[in-house]
């Protein structure tokens, strides 16, 4: 029978984890409702932003623009948006696992990596894959700043010719149980044939260059959506896992305060054998 | 009293309705433009630099790094990367990011127009904030 001290100790070390459990739950559902905000922000833009693109380009040519044109694939550059900081259960795992099937699939040689989150940074680096970007430790202070560097490297490194596809790996947030791994085509963009618009409108500068400047800008806020998704999926996956944390230290705790009172009633037990025994001794 | 006309920024990360307004000065890239009640129906693109509201004697600035003036009968939208008002500039943050980028312009190996585009956003920070 263990000790009733080592038995205390130990309900006491549970406790203070599950204390530190159960603050990070907290700390990880406030974050993930900021992001879930900042979702909500972003769509009036997104939207009124992706209408414009549509409105403009039935009357551009279309092969000027060239993040909008497709070319053989040769080379693929993956995007690929993990955490900075693990105990978020199996996000980081799930997502490094498909990026790395689907690389291995099409050729580690062929492909460009842009490791966003020192999760897949580190992976990737490890194993001496073809890094380009890897952005780490800006999670916390996440602004729409990042989008743009992020995006503007992006397009940057297609636009080069360096690669012919860039397709993005990041958890899609669907609700606060469910976090969906998505991977999705980033460029060449694809658009919807569109009626022609019939508004009469002033333009300024020209169509064309509208459109020009408004596709950079339309990649920006994808790349921006793709992070916010990601960190609210982070934090929602570190929100169960903590959650599941604060049970399983529960039920620990149940165990063993129910050992401690099993040892505590033993030492009595025997104690009062010994009392009654030394008495009865005195007694004969 | 003058017309007036509903307008609305838009950014990435909020969407801000200041209500009716009677002027509206913003940047398009080759100048300064003023919108007034009444505008033709048009869209413009906006450079880096100073949006101004009037709404009578009420006038307010706001630091821009870009975007599109969508005017439309009913109002203007402002589609914009940012918009800061000059009352909620950090001058900290504004004279970091610009000594940054000033650092980075001298490094040759980065991307020059990109460390150009930045000290332009900079500057024009710290501009509105003196406003």
């Amino acid at each position: 029978m263990a000790n009733l001290k080592d038995i205390r100790n130990r309900i006491k070390s549970v406790q203070s984890i599950q204390q530190v459990t159960n603050a990070m739950k907290m700390v990880a559902a406030a974050k993930m409702r900021r992001s879930q905000e900042r979702m909500e922000n972003a769509r009036p833009y997104a939207n009124r932003l992706q209408n414009l693109i549509q409105d403009l380009l039935p009357d551009v040519d279309r092969s000027s623009l060239d993040l909008l044109n497709a070319r053989e694939v040769k080379r693929i550059a993956y995007v690929i948006v993990t955490s900075d900081k693990g105990l978020a259960g199996s996000f980081n795992t799930n997502i490094i696992k498909i990026a790395q099937a689907d690389i291995d699939e099409f050729g580690k040689d062929n492909v460009d990596l842009f490791c966003i989150g020192k999760k897949a940074g580190d992976h990737f680096k490890r194993r001496h894959y073809n890094i380009i970007e890897g952005h780490v430790n800006f999670w916390n202070e996440l602004s729409y700043d990042h989008a743009i560097k992020f995006g503007n490297g992006i397009i940057s490194h297609f636009l080069s010719g360096k690669v012919d596809e860039v397709r993005v790996i990041y958890n899609y947030f669907k609700n606060v149980a469910v976090q969906e791994l998505s991977v999705e085509k980033l460029l060449p963009l694809t658009f919807d044939k569109q009626q022609k618009s019939n508004i009469d409108r002033i333009y300024e500068p020209s169509k064309e260059e509208l459109v020009k400047s408004l596709i950079p800008r339309h990649l920006n806020i994808q790349v921006w959506k793709y992070l916010l998704e990601s960190y609210a999926s982070e934090q929602a996956a570190r929100m169960v896992a903590m959650e599941n944390a604060t049970k399983n230290a529960g039920e620990m705790i149940r165990d063993l305060k129910l050992e401690f009172n099993k040892a505590r009633q033993a030492s009595i037990t025997t104690e009062m054998l010994e009392i009654v025994g030394g008495a009865e001794a005195l007694t004969s | 009293m003058a017309k007036t006309f509903q307008l609305e920024i838009i950014t990435p990360e909020s969407a801000q309705n200041l209500g009716q307004i009677t002027y509206l000065r913003a940047p398009s890239i080759d100048g300064l433009f003023g919108i007034l009640a009444g505008h033709a129906i048009s869209m413009i693109a906006l450079g880096v630099g100073e949006i101004k509201v009037e709404n009578g004697n009420e006038i307010s600035y706001w630091a821009t790094s870009g975007g599109y003036a969508d005017i439309r009968p009913e109002g203007v939208q402002l589609l914009v990367e940012t918009a800061e008002k000059s009352s909620d500039i950090d001058k900290e943050r504004a004279q970091t990011s610009l000594k940054r980028a000033e650092d980075r312009s001298k490094n040759s190996e980065m991307d020059q127009a990109r460390a150009r585009g930045s000290i332009a956003r900079a500057k024009n920070r710290l501009n509105i904030l003196n406003r």
